[in-house]
């Protein structure tokens, strides 16, 4: 068996590969940001919320988070439109993967809500503090803080779970592996730099939410 | 020999020094209370002679092994040795019995039935024989304790260590577990207690060893010792403690 | 050819469950194997075999899973095996799961209090029979909520299995829909098959860790 690797080709398609990078990248930092969003409001919804409410926010929480992502991005890039709603590749991905993050956000922050003991919010009460200040001080930042680790490690794997979006043609960095393949015929080496390039961007990403979470919640 | 001898053992954590150039002894049915501030090593000093510690100097000797050498039979010694913990530490997956028979049916291949007749003789001594089913998390804490003793007795020690045993239950729960402490004394059992008892020490223990800074700072008859301590650091605990 | 969407698709959809709900099972087999053996060594008091097993599960977890499905893919294909999707499937699948799995049992491990450790060593148990009388037992009893709901996200993942071919739920979603053009009818029901699979599941592991917190 005689085969020799050639990752040189590979690299040597830099154009390609910095393309597909920014866009991973923009599509991640707009779904963490959206994410967030969402996923805060609808978790504020499951713990504080009229029952009905809770209800329609507990019934979108387990939808997303029992069915598959790929599923979810195909409902809406190739099933919307059979219901008038078309889309380009980067919008439908970017709603795809906001829905699907706001959902396991939600229920993360949600078990921070409930993480923080009554007592915390009794003795915020008794110092005279209103309802919204003893929500941000005593329940939204403490519970944000206790579940940074988690929160920010499902916005590593959604980082790279939006390598989905190569399946719908958005040109992010797992396609760029597509196109590279297309043009070098070295599909193992194709994959393998790839994979090593996510794996850089994970390590950074952790690093990045390392130095955050200093910033944000140490005390100066 | 003495039966425990502590010989001028040093114990570090890192760059902390827990224990300086402790030196003690211990005879058979002696029943000793060692008291002192948190931090003055006194715990270190309990664990460190059935070798849960390793100590960095000197010698520990337990009914003339070696405790302090690695290449000593541990296992043999730690079915002589019996300790209880300040948070029991019960196996919470296994019944009261099983707790109890796991030791010697392991350690002293001990049959079944005759680990059962055990079990059922240990925590008769302890007051719980009805308990034997139960599981750790349906006994209360006094209950869960005199469980960890007839745990440690099951095993026949010559010699039980007690690490602050009733520092971490509600005081109307120490006496029941106190009352078996007695129990055991009056049977002759080598007892060493960390303790905050002191009322229980002045009665029960024949010397006190008051520890300070990691070193045995003062000791002696228990009946004295309470009554006229000598350094002036003990006069400034027991005055703290005793108010 | 465009053809009605028919009750014999559903009949298809729901049959081709089966191949989703096998390779979780193939994914399972493997991923434990190599799951056991990384939570030993990640808990092991040797440093060297701790630091392997972190290496390993930080870079199988820093790479997205289609990644390793088509670097097996294509790697597989390399060494001159001319092997079908599945296989290559099942080798991407385990050693991600392996990973996954390897890092929950290894935080069980450890999650054992030191204390019983203490308490196990002070009764005269070697460190073997702690483990096994002492530290395992209660391990697993921790393990197995997480662990379910890694199984969830294991049922969900095969849908990337499509990508390469293998034909399970979401692949025989994409042909149902080439043959009929009712995208949006399909992947509904693809999804609402997904959830009948994940939402029991969920539901278990969720009653598990109540149980659990409960007897703490």
């Amino acid at each position: 068996m005689s085969y020799k690797f050639q990752f040189r080709d590979v690299l040597a398609q830099q154009d390609a590969i910095f393309d597909g990078l920014l866009m991973t990248l923009q599509l991640t930092a707009g779904t963490i940001s959206l994410g967030f969003v969402i996923g805060l409001l609808v978790a504020s919804v499951l713990v504080y919320a009229k029952p009905w409410a809770k209800t329609m926010a507990r019934v979108y929480v387990e939808v997303i988070r029992n069915t598959p992502l790929i599923v979810q991005l195909f409902l809406i890039f190739f099933g919307l439109p059979s219901l008038g709603l078309k889309l380009d590749v980067v919008t439908a991905s970017l709603i795809a993967l906001t829905v699907n993050l706001g959902a396991y956000t939600a229920e993360i922050v949600r078990a921070g809500f409930e993480s923080i003991a009554k007592s915390q919010i009794e003795a915020g009460i008794s110092l005279g503090l209103s309802g919204p200040q003893v929500f941000r001080h005593v329940v939204l930042i403490p519970a944000l803080k206790n579940v940074y680790p988690s929160l920010t490690s499902q916005y590593v794997l959604m980082m790279l779970a939006t390598s989905v979006v190569s399946q719908i043609s958005a040109a992010d960095l797992f396609h760029a592996g597509s196109i590279i393949q297309s043009r070098t015929f070295r599909d193992f080496e194709v994959y393998t730099v790839v994979a090593a390039l996510y794996l850089a961007l994970s390590l950074f990403m952790r690093g990045g939410f390392s130095v955050c979470y200093r910033l944000l919640f140490r005390r100066p | 020999m003495s039966f425990v001898e502590l010989k001028s053992v040093v114990k570090r954590y890192g760059q902390h020094t827990v224990l300086q150039d402790v030196s003690l002894k211990v005879e058979r049915g002696e029943i000793i209370a060692i008291i002192g501030r948190s931090g003055s090593g006194k715990s270190t000093l309990l664990r460190c002679i059935n070798g849960l510690e390793p100590v960095q100097a000197g010698e520990v000797w337990v009914d003339g092994v070696a405790v302090h050498d690695p290449a000593s039979d541990m296992r043999a010694l730690r079915a002589h040795v019996g300790i209880v913990f300040q948070s029991f530490n019960l196996f919470p997956h296994l019944t009261v019995e099983r707790n109890i028979t796991l030791g010697p049916t392991i350690v002293k291949g001990v049959s079944k039935s005759d680990a059962a007749k055990l079990a059922r003789d240990a925590l008769r001594k302890v007051g719980l024989e009805e308990k034997i089913g139960a599981f750790a998390d349906q006994l209360s804490g006094g209950q869960q304790q005199r469980v960890a003793i007839a745990r440690s007795l099951a095993m026949a020690p010559n010699i039980m260590l007690f690490d602050e045993i009733t520092s971490a239950l509600d005081p109307e729960l120490v006496g029941e577990v106190l009352l078996v402490l007695e129990a055991m004394a009056r049977d002759g059992m080598t007892m060493l207690l960390v303790t905050h008892e002191m009322n229980f020490a002045r009665r029960v223990a024949h010397r006190v060893v008051f520890m300070n800074q990691g070193r045995v700072w003062e000791q002696g008859p228990s009946s004295e010792f309470f009554a006229a301590p000598k350094t002036e650091e003990l006069k400034s605990f027991l005055s703290s403690v005793l108010h | 050819m465009m053809r009605e969407l028919s009750g014999l698709d559903l009949a298809y959809l729901i049959l081709a469950m089966r191949w989703t709900v096998l390779l979780t099972l193939l994914a399972l087999v493997g991923g434990s194997t190599i799951g056991l053996l990384v939570a030993a060594a990640g808990a092991s008091r040797q440093a060297p075999l701790r630091h392997l097993a972190r290496a390993y599960v930080g870079v199988v977890q820093g790479i997205p899973l289609l990644a390793w499905l088509f670097i097996f893919y294509f790697g597989l294909a390399i060494l001159g095996y001319n092997l079908p999707p599945w296989v290559a499937a099942t080798v991407g699948y385990s050693v991600y799961a392996g990973a996954f799995l390897g890092e929950i049992w290894r935080g069980a491990l450890v999650s054992i209090p030191k204390t019983q450790w203490e308490a196990a060593l002070s009764i005269g148990l070697n460190y073997a029979e702690q483990l096994l009388h002492v530290i395992i037992p209660q391990a697993v009893r921790v393990a197995i909520p997480p662990t379910v709901g890694f199984i969830v996200q294991l049922i969900k993942n095969t849908s990337l299995a499509a990508v390469i071919g293998f034909v399970e739920l979401t692949r025989e979603g994409q042909l149902t829909t080439a043959a009929t053009f009712q995208p949006f009818a399909v992947y509904l029901i693809v999804a609402t098959l997904y959830f009948c699979l994940c939402y029991p599941l969920t539901r278990y592991s969720r009653q598990l860790e109540g149980r659990l917190r409960v007897i703490r």
